[in-house]
């Protein structure tokens, strides 16, 4: 019996040995990756907030911008959905109505109270103000019609309530729904980083690709720039380039110049590495039977040396990117970037740094936490990713 | 020795035609930005009350060279710049720039370097427990705590830090100097104000600096500890924290050296938002007001190419440092 037992783990130790041997970049880097334990639940975390984000609209009961302002609940505190109360145990989840009064017993200001004997029961798939996931203007020159495309369009919301508004992170100065703006907001802040890095892949790809390609002269002269731009400290200079920006620029415009600003300043770096990888590279004997097989540049670099170290860039860019949302919210902080009526994250965290909102209105800071989870999230990712990528971190244990 | 001096004098050369690279790009930018400096000083007589020209406006760009081509300007400015070591007057304040950023400068500068030598106070001892340590739960904590630097802005620190102090000290630790010694001459007494003060800017630069000082320090550590070297030494009976601190922490802190500056450049990002939630009154604040305010391009332009020459001067120093300490490359050099 202990034979036989003996001789079948020995049968799964080959099979998965030769799992091992035979399979894939991808699904080694994806074994080592899952077994990561830090990094798999920093890779939840981020789907979770990337899904909030692309659902925003769906999720989010109310307009985020200033036609969906709640004029009755202006800096309102947030409002948690309640099961049972001195009234009474309720399936239903339910929050209390608000009534605003001023008379002479508040002192001539306008005071928000909760009605406790008026409730207000939660309900799903609620129809409201209407959202479009493709919804494209663009003005075309030559006096040609502007290009519009608007498809997708619902009016459909998770959540809401009976008869009155449902703030789940309260209202801020202006009766604006945080929840809502802040599920938009990481939207904006992974779109303008998402752009900002792959501008400056692309340019890194190009000038590191180049430059480790041809070696030579033109490598030293294209390091010299590489050197001397990464030198100079990146928001200073996203300052100057920022002043550009005049006033009158639409939220849209805007929102484009801050990702080529940050992807224009980023590539450096990546353009390094892509390039000391090539320069290695590029002395195998892979490259000179390539080449004496008559293949062309661009197709040597495309086909057998980009190939060789997709890994390395894709941990790359991961590691780049909280560092490019940072610095669109550091921008929108100072108000060079975004601004208010824009729902980023750096637009909504402008709003926490007076001493009136850490002390009266906390709720403000839900945004900023959002924001450390992303940070968070993607450096832990990123990390986990660059030991499973790696191939010699498995062999060290 | 000849040798050495021969590496230090090419090392110089590059520092130098770096910055004249540099020099070179932010004259441009600061050039590209919309309306010159002739016709913002102007714009801000005109607000005053009196009727300006375009005449004047010529006048006036005549008057400060602005009418000569772009390249004659950008040597004029770097000849400037590198020789007598003057940035010309600001744009709107009408003032010498040099006595402008005299002492905001280096005490910027101060602030920085000692929140780096502090971010590496942190990171070098946490990196190497972290590399070694076989605990995940000791590992993650660590690592946790360092990323936290990272994610959590650093205003929001300021902001905790500052309230926390006013309701218990009274006092919210805004301002580099206290009300009695802002407009004094420096001297011991103000010198400990300004350390009771400075502080807190250097911590939260320093704690944000740490993550990516960590994040070197822990992959080089990976890659040191499993070599050989370190299996023979540990086989000598070598144990504990000698054999980490004498075989690999000795190989992985040379590039740690190397990559100073670039983490010189990461704490000046972080300069200008710290400076606006502390309302410090030094270098970083006034580029905020030169850039984001009144567009100075004069005033931010010298500002920047500073901030750069800092940090490719720290370059310069970590070259010469790690040929000094580094024996592989001091025997290269001196034989």
């Amino acid at each position: 019996m202990s034979w036989f037992r003996r001789k079948k783990t020995e049968g799964v130790d080959q099979k998965a040995k030769e799992a091992y041997f035979t399979a894939s970049q991808g699904q080694l880097i994806w074994a080592r990756f899952s077994s990561n334990r830090s990094a798999m639940i920093a890779l939840w975390a981020l789907v979770i907030m990337v899904m909030m984000g692309l659902f925003a609209p769906f999720l989010s009961p109310y307009d985020p911008t200033i036609a969906g302002r709640d004029k009755d609940y202006e800096n309102g505190a947030p409002q948690i959905p309640k099961f049972w109360d001195e009234n009474g145990f309720s399936a239903r989840p339910f929050i209390y109505a608000t009534e605003r009064e001023r008379s002479i017993k508040t002192n001539f200001r306008w005071v928000v109270q909760e009605n406790r004997d008026k409730r207000l029961y939660v309900q799903l798939f609620v129809e409201d103000w209407e959202y479009s996931f493709l919804d494209i203007k663009w003005d075309l020159p030559f006096g040609l019609p502007p290009l519009q495309v608007k498809t997708l369009t619902f009016d459909t919301h998770l959540f809401g309530v009976d008869g009155g508004k449902i703030h789940l992170f309260g209202t801020d100065a202006s009766g604006k729904d945080i929840f809502g703006r802040t599920l938009h907001a990481i939207w904006t802040s992974l779109a303008v980083g998402t752009l900002g890095v792959f501008i400056a892949f692309v340019l890194a790809l190009i000038i590191g690709g180049i430059s480790g390609y041809y070696g030579g002269w033109i490598d030293s002269i294209l390091q010299m720039i590489t050197d001397a731009i990464r030198t100079v400290p990146p928001i200073p200079l996203f300052m100057a380039l920022a002043a550009f920006m005049p006033d009158h620029w639409s939220s849209e415009t805007r929102f484009f110049f801050i990702s080529i600003i940050l992807g224009f300043i980023g590539w450096p770096t990546l353009a390094r590495r892509i390039r000391t990888h090539l320069l290695t590279e590029r002395a195998q004997e892979y490259v000179l039977a390539a080449e004496l097989c008559g293949a062309s540049s661009s197709h040597i670099i495309r086909r057998h040396l980009l190939p060789s170290f997709t890994s390395y860039i894709i941990v790359d860019l991961m590691i780049s990117f909280p560092y490019m949302v940072r610095s669109e919210t550091a921008l929108s902080f100072i108000g060079l970037g975004l601004k208010d009526p824009v729902n980023s994250l750096g637009a909504l965290m402008q709003n926490v740094s007076q001493a009136d909102v850490l002390l009266n209105y906390q709720w403000y800071f839900i945004p900023v936490l959002f924001f450390i989870a992303l940070v968070l999230a993607f450096v832990f990712v990123g990390d986990g990713l660059r030991d499973a990528a790696d191939p010699y971190s498995g062999t060290k244990k | 020795m000849g040798q050495f001096i021969q590496f230090a004098m090419t090392r110089a050369t590059m520092a130098l035609i770096t910055l004249l690279t540099v020099s070179l790009i932010v004259f441009t930018l600061m050039e590209l930005v919309p309306g010159t400096c002739a016709e913002r000083y102007l714009a801000f007589k005109n607000t005053q009350g009196s009727q300006i020209s375009v005449a004047d406006i010529e006048a006036e760009e005549k008057r400060l060279g602005l009418d000569r081509p772009f390249l004659v300007r950008w040597t004029s400015w770097v000849g400037n710049v590198f020789f007598k070591g003057e940035f010309g007057d600001s744009c709107i304040l009408r003032l010498n720039i040099n006595q402008l950023l005299a002492d905001k400068f280096w005490i910027s500068l101060g602030i920085c370097l000692a929140a780096l030598i502090l971010s590496y106070l942190i990171a070098v001892p946490i990196g190497i427990v972290s590399a070694t340590s076989t605990s995940a739960a000791t590992n993650n904590t660590l690592r946790f705590i360092s990323y936290l630097g990272l994610a959590l802005p650093n205003f929001l620190l300021a902001l905790i830090i500052m309230l926390a102090s006013t309701v218990l000290f009274g006092d919210s630790l805004t301002g580099l100097f206290s009300k009695e010694f802002r407009d004094a001459a420096w001297s011991w007494p103000k010198f400990q104000d300004f350390l009771s003060r400075a502080w807190l800017p250097i911590f939260i630069l320093g704690w944000s600096a740490t993550a990516f000082a960590l994040q070197t320090v822990r992959a080089l550590m990976l890659d040191e500890v499993g070599k050989l070297y370190v299996t023979a030494a540990s086989a000598r009976g070598v144990t504990g924290s000698t054999l980490l601190w004498r075989y690999p922490a000795r190989h992985a802190l040379g590039p740690v050296i190397n990559s100073l500056g670039f983490d010189l450049n990461r704490i000046f990002n972080e300069l200008p938002i710290v400076a606006l939630i502390l309302t410090l009154t030094e270098a970083g604040s006034l580029l905020i007001e030169a850039l984001a305010r009144s567009n100075d391009q004069q005033l931010a332009g010298a500002i920047i190419f500073l901030l750069t020459a800092s940090i490719v001067a720290l370059n310069f120093v970590t070259d010469i440092l790690l040929a000094i300490l580094d024996p592989r490359v001091r025997r290269g050099l001196m034989g």
